[in-house]
């Protein structure tokens, strides 16, 4: 693979090369098979710390991080702030620069503004990896969904893959579907109006229903998860009603089995929601596979990225 | 001491011709003659104006000076200096202070301030609502007493088109002119720019252009209903320009104005989540600023005013969705106008002149200001050949907030002369 330029933070999709994604996708294999052996520890980052600041709730990305950089063998810190305690009038620079203080080598953020990890990444020497800003971004989940794809279709360009629930809210609907397009790999999306932006990408059509999905012959579905706390009674009128509409049961199990459809999902998925028990059975489940390369994909990452600390 | 302006070229409304003349003001700040090739008398300061023009003083209708309550942001002092500085003579003050000015003494209060100052004309307007809180009627038999210029409830919306209709039929007795923002908060919500592409992208949640539509629609019907005068601020929209054309059409008592940014930038200007482009109501597609562009020049859309809205650059490093909306715009509008608009030729000088200067005094009863013998001097010295860095020293703003902050625009404004100052 060809010399790429060195680049220090991780904030998106949309910035990224088709050979840096490459680079980090294949660093990854390799990554992944040190979880089969007994010893699942590098010494890349021996000595460089990682801080793990996260301003949302998050126990899956926040300790898939840890254990990647664990992996790494780097020093993490976890800082979990909720939204609550942070002190009014603490400026979000008040806060980078007390980052900057502790002269981490990584700072893996998440935020529930987006464009926080930009502001973060503008003003630290820090590497800074975008862990999910607001509905922005989250690119991460976007490069294990790729990887996590390619496994099952090493002939990925030209595969379909249809994304089904809350688009408006989701950064991982923005960021998936976008790395999706990069590689060749047809989007389309599915869900109740007041859900789908009429802003989102050009390339990603639109379907009304399952039949009209099913048409289509998606090689994967992937899951929404549905965020029941800010949606029912605003965007559809109730869980009912969307499970009936959008939810994977097992009659609609029965049609991608059909057509040997893969079934995804980023979690934490809320079963009887938008998929009931039986569902999660299906055989086609990537869901943990996800989960597990999650933690190859962000120890790729770690190692790619440049922190501009080294040089002090 | 008397000035003699030499060899400068004099803009107009109502002309695009630009005439060639020498300009003598006298001692007290009076335009004693002008004519060609004029000789300068004894005592007399003469500026070289070669290749330079003398455009009359800008009025800006909507202007945010934050004094009293935020002085951090703005004082009366430094929003006249960044007037002066960007050639604009007079203004109106919107009453979105602390405490709001909702009484004729505080619209007192406010005037004697700026006579203070002793700079230009900065002429308070009043809220329509007490405390601006648009649950009940401001005071407006003190305001309309102590002459405010307007009634506003600046930057929101008046909620409940009940009261609007009973601020419109009262305001009418007084024949005040009543001014709105107009904004539906109701699906504006969080709303941190245009909802579309763009809002999609950066993962915002968007304003749609309907939040600034239907409001427009709804206030232009409760002004038909009760004949009352109606100010429409900083039009947005491609339907927008339609609604108010319709309006006109139908004998409506409605003005409208625009802003520099929504003339000049769109929605697809808001790269990297840059704060210095999060404006109210929101910067939209290149169709409306085209609509808007068009809208201005066949008259429909009545004049420039910058909203001109002072917050620090402290206040604006906040991420994009929690940072204040606004931005300045005293001392960047002629320039980013002429950069944009009038050095392409889109227009001349004579529809800025008509549209920031002449349009703006006429809509609250103000005289023209005009370039003649016997009237004050009110211009500033424009050097069309220059240009002008938009660095943070150039301002005399206490907030050089801008979306121009950093670029060259063509252009120089030279110096603002205004009688007695």
């Amino acid at each position: 693979m060809s010399e790429l330029t060195p680049r220090k933070d991780l904030l998106d999709i949309e910035s990224l090369s088709l050979d840096e994604i490459e680079y980090v996708l294949e660093n990854a294999v390799p990554f992944k098979q040190l979880f089969q052996r007994s010893v699942k520890k590098v010494p890349t980052l021996r000595g460089k710390t990682v801080l793990n600041l996260f301003y949302e709730p998050s126990t899956r990305t926040s300790s898939s991080f840890e254990v990647a950089a664990n992996r790494m063998s780097a020093d993490v810190t976890n800082f979990t702030i909720s939204a609550s305690s942070v002190v009014k009038g603490e400026s979000l620079l008040d806060t980078i620069e007390t980052l900057q203080a502790m002269r981490s080598d990584y700072i893996v953020i998440r935020h529930q503004a987006a464009g926080v990890p930009g502001i973060v990444a503008q003003h630290t020497r820090a590497s800074v990896l975008n862990a999910g800003d607001g509905y922005h971004a989250h690119p991460t989940q976007a490069l294990l969904d790729a990887m996590t794809f390619r496994e099952v279709y090493p002939d990925f360009k030209g595969r379909k893959v249809v994304i089904v629930g809350d688009v408006l809210h989701s950064r991982v609907a923005r960021s998936t579907s976008t790395l999706f397009h990069k590689l060749g790999i047809e989007v389309a999306v599915l869900g109740p109006g007041s859900l789908i932006p009429e802003g989102r990408h050009d390339f990603m059509q639109r379907f009304r229903s399952w039949d009209e999905v099913f048409e289509w012959k998606p090689d994967a579905v992937y899951l929404l998860r549905v965020q029941m706390e800010r949606q029912e009674g605003q965007f559809f009128p109730s869980i009912a009603e969307y499970h009936k509409m959008y939810g994977m049961h097992s009659e609609r199990v029965q049609r991608m089995r059909e057509l040997g459809c893969y079934l995804m999902h980023p979690g934490p998925v809320n079963r009887g929601v938008e998929i009931t028990d039986e569902a999660m059975g299906y055989e086609k489940s990537l869901i943990s596979t996800q989960v597990e390369n999650g933690i190859a994909v962000r120890m790729a990452v770690l190692h790619w990225l440049k922190p501009e600390t080294q040089h002090d | 001491m008397a000035r003699l302006f030499k060899n400068g070229k004099i803009a107009r409304a109502g002309s695009a011709e630009l005439v060639a003349v020498d300009v003598l003001v006298d001692d007290e700040g009076i335009i004693e003659s002008i004519g060609p090739d004029m000789a300068a008398p004894a005592d007399v300061e003469v500026t070289d104006c070669e290749g330079c023009l003398l455009v009359p003083g800008m009025f800006d209708l909507h202007v945010h000076g934050r004094e009293p309550g935020d002085e951090h942001k703005e004082t009366l002092a430094s929003c006249a200096a960044a007037a002066l500085h960007g050639g604009v003579t007079g203004l109106v003050l919107m009453p979105d202070t602390s405490p709001p000015v909702d009484s004729g003494n505080l619209v007192k209060s406010l005037q004697d301030l700026v006579s203070e100052i002793g700079s230009i004309p900065m002429l308070p307007a009043g809220c329509l609502t007490k405390g601006r809180k648009g649950q009940r009627l401001a005071g407006f038999l003190g305001m309309a007493n102590r002459g405010v210029s307007m009634l506003t409830d600046s930057g929101s919306s008046v909620p409940c088109p009940d009261l609007l209709r009973r601020c419109m039929e009262y305001a009418r007795d007084f024949d005040l002119l009543v001014t709105t923002f107009c904004d539906t908060a109701t699906l504006t919500k969080a709303g941190a720019l245009n909802e579309g592409k763009v809002s999609y992208r950066l993962g915002l949640p968007g304003i749609p252009a309907m939040s600034q539509e239907i409001a427009i629609d709804r206030n232009i019907r409760v002004a038909q209903h009760t004949g009352a005068r109606l100010h429409l601020q900083q039009i947005s929209t491609a339907n927008g320009v339609k609604s108010v054309f319709c309006a006109k059409e139908a004998g409506t008592r409605v003005t409208c104005e625009v802003s520099p940014h929504h003339l000049l930038l769109t929605e697809n200007d808001v790269i990297d989540y840059n704060t210095h482009f999060k404006l109210a109501p929101p910067l939209r597609l290149e169709s409306d600023r085209e609509a808007l562009v068009a809208g201005l020049i066949d008259g429909t859309i009545d004049v420039i005013a910058s909203n001109h809205s002072p917050h620090t650059e402290f206040e604006k490093s906040a991420d994009f969705g929690s940072a204040p909306f606004g931005v300045t715009g005293l001392e960047t509008t002629v320039l980013a106008i002429y950069d944009g608009l009038i050095k392409p030729g889109i227009f001349g000088w004579d529809l800025l002149i008509e549209r920031y200067s002449k349009r703006p005094r006429e809509i609250i009863g103000l005289e023209p200001v005009v370039i003649e013998e016997g009237a004050k001097a009110e211009f500033f010295v424009f050097d069309p050949a220059a240009e002008t860095e938009m660095k943070r020293e150039y301002f005399k703003t206490k907030s050089p907030v801008t979306p121009f902050l950093g670029k060259t625009l063509s252009g120089a404004i030279r110096e603002t002369v205004v009688a007695g100052l």
